[in-house]
């Protein structure tokens, strides 16, 4: 299945990176604003720190791949000042989208900084001012964050969805996949990192916290899971269901379609079935027996990781399908 | 009839005077240009209708059209255009199975569409269409080569020129155009099957021919107006076709085979 794509691996590999760095910086900030009220306790402030740090680097790398894969990359900058009021007003999502990666590029990497630990970096006065900096922006920056991540998130899927020569993308269903596959692994990189940058103690208290976290954290990602294979559900239907276009592209994704093994074992067995399963298991164990969320190692690395091959795995076959498939007829 | 001059009965009393003359008429490149594109224009409508402009378009007569790729090969010369692409190809398509079967052609280009989808993605606001005639051209100083524009359009008409890296589709060859020559593929065509020149003009030859021929465009369904017209054009797709039925369609595009 040699093809010649016109949008190849920046792109698939853009919408994964802005789409995970977007749904991290958003969980992060929804769970900070929450504060030590929330299920997350006292640890809030850790798993905030952690989202706001995997974030903003994913969305300036995939930025970065978008650029490259333009014809004239040293001209990107014509987005914002070929002609301003024509820019400013011009109905592309592509225009709407390059302002957008700009403020979340900017407004995220602010965001991340203030939760550094200055004092470890930097010494004397200096190190004073920028924590004094970090305590008082962190909450309007968090603020700012939330919308702009969601905005990025649905974004990736308004790109692709503004053609009606591509009928697998030209469906409103798909900023709901984008946005809510976006969340999920934005959720799964954070806990990995919780997994991964847990030191062991012998503090009860921390422990307790520790499990207590990954349950909670565990527990949303089952629920977004679950939306995403209705969404899922729904973006079939809503092709299946149309007469034209639409019905012809959504074959290359059912059995028997030429992306279809690709997408029924990465995207809905290992990225969203099997951790499912996986992570219900291990939340309904936990509730039973009434003690610590606990699971081996292993499932607390792998689960998420799978999550996180299922989102790429999202973006591939959506973006490689879109372009083998088109309108039927003449 | 004569008391309403509005344009859509001038053109019908002028087509009852007119008979069928002008189908008939060789289409000489430098007599078409100056009937179509020399700005003889009707006058507008008395009930206050405006002024549409000129719109450039393309009439093909399949029925005449014999896939000897000469316009292929005369706009790969007049454009430039690098190895690999193309502005202006020929696709076959061959049905039935033996010995009722037949092998039919289909010369494209740029349609110039009148809803062009690929101006409205553009985010730079490099791709327009041009107000005086309609041609949707590419500006090359503001271009950034995103190829959005080629993956909105429902021809698969443009793409990434490998040479000057920027978005490349038919221009109706405008440096021609602008000189009151036709475009260089109606200029070769061995047939004469192609006939070029302004659509909203009732007495121009390529308004005559869409007259009095049953016309039909690609991908109607998409909406976007296209200004290619084609007589004669057979619409099965290797997608479209009946159970059983031998369909294949060689498009000849480029490296790309596959009908985008």
């Amino acid at each position: 299945m040699e093809h010649h794509l016109m949008w190849s691996w920046p792109v698939y590999w853009y919408l994964f990176l802005a789409g995970t760095g977007s749904g991290a910086i958003a969980v992060s900030a929804f769970i900070y604003l929450r504060g030590p009220g929330g299920n997350y306790g006292e640890r809030y402030f850790t798993l905030a720190k952690y989202g706001a740090l995997i974030g903003p680097l994913p969305v300036i790398i995939g930025t970065g791949f978008l650029i490259f894969e333009l014809g004239r990359p040293f001209r990107a900058f014509n987005i914002m000042t070929s002609n301003f009021w024509y820019t400013v007003f011009n109905p592309s999502p592509m225009n709407y989208g390059g302002w957008l990666l700009l403020l979340v590029g900017g407004i995220s990497v602010l965001y991340a900084m203030t939760f550094l630990d200055w004092k470890r970096y930097l010494a004397g006065g200096l190190a004073d001012t920028l924590v004094r900096w970090s305590d008082g922006a962190r909450k309007p920056l968090a603020s700012i964050s939330a919308p702009l991540a969601i905005a990025t998130a649905v974004y990736t899927a308004m790109l692709l969805g503004a053609m009606p020569a591509r009928p697998l993308w030209n469906t409103p269903v798909l900023w709901m996949l984008f946005t809510i596959s976006a969340l999920s692994t934005g959720i799964a990189a954070i806990m990995l990192a919780n997994r991964l940058f847990h030191r062991k103690t012998d503090d009860s208290k921390q422990n307790g916290l520790f499990h207590n976290s990954g349950y909670w954290l565990t527990v949303s990602d089952i629920i977004l899971i679950t939306i995403e294979l209705v969404v899922i559900a729904l973006f079939f239907m809503f092709a299946y269901v149309t007469v034209q276009d639409a019905s012809h592209a959504i074959k290359i994704l059912l059995p028997g379609g030429e992306l279809a093994p690709l997408f029924w074992t990465y995207v809905i067995f290992i990225g969203l079935l099997g951790p499912l399963v996986l992570e219900t298991f291990f939340v309904i164990r936990a509730q039973y027996s009434g003690g610590h969320f606990h699971a081996p190692y292993v499932f607390e690395i792998a689960m998420p990781m799978a999550v996180i091959v299922g989102g790429f795995m999202l973006r591939y076959v959506i973006v490689v399908g879109g372009q083998l498939t088109g309108p039927i007829g003449l | 009839m004569s008391d309403h001059p509005a344009e859509k009965n001038e053109r019908r009393e002028f087509l009852k005077t007119a008979g069928g003359v002008a189908v008939g008429t060789a289409v000489g490149g430098v007599a078409l240009s100056q009937a179509g594109m020399a700005g003889a224009k009707t006058e507008p409508g008395a009930e206050g209708e405006s002024d549409p402009g000129v719109q450039y378009g393309m009439v093909i007569d399949l029925r005449r059209c014999i896939g000897c790729h000469a316009c292929s090969v005369a706009c790969k010369a007049e454009a430039d255009v690098p190895m690999g692409v193309a502005r202006s190809w020929v696709e076959y398509t061959e049905k039935g199975q033996y010995p009722n079967v037949s092998r039919s052609f289909l010369p494209r280009l740029c349609n110039h569409c009148s809803e062009p989808d690929c101006v409205r993605v553009c985010p730079t606001g490099a791709t327009y269409k041009r107000p005086q005639d309609g041609i949707v051209v590419i500006d090359q100083g503001v271009c950034i080569g995103c190829l959005y524009c080629a993956q909105a359009c429902p021809y698969g008409a443009r793409f990434l020129n490998p040479v000057t890296r920027f978005a490349d589709k038919c221009d109706f060859c405008i440096h021609r155009v602008s000189k009151g020559l036709v475009p260089s593929c109606v200029n070769t065509c061995q047939g004469r099957a192609r006939t070029f020149g302004d659509m909203n003009d009732v007495n121009s030859e390529i308004s005559l021919l869409m007259s009095k021929n049953p016309v039909s465009v690609l991908r109607e369904h998409i909406g976007t107006n296209p200004n290619v017209f084609y007589i004669g054009l057979d619409s099965t797709d290797e997608n479209t076709k009946k159970p059983g039925q031998y369909v294949r369609v060689t498009t000849h595009k480029g490296i790309d085979k596959k009908r985008g």
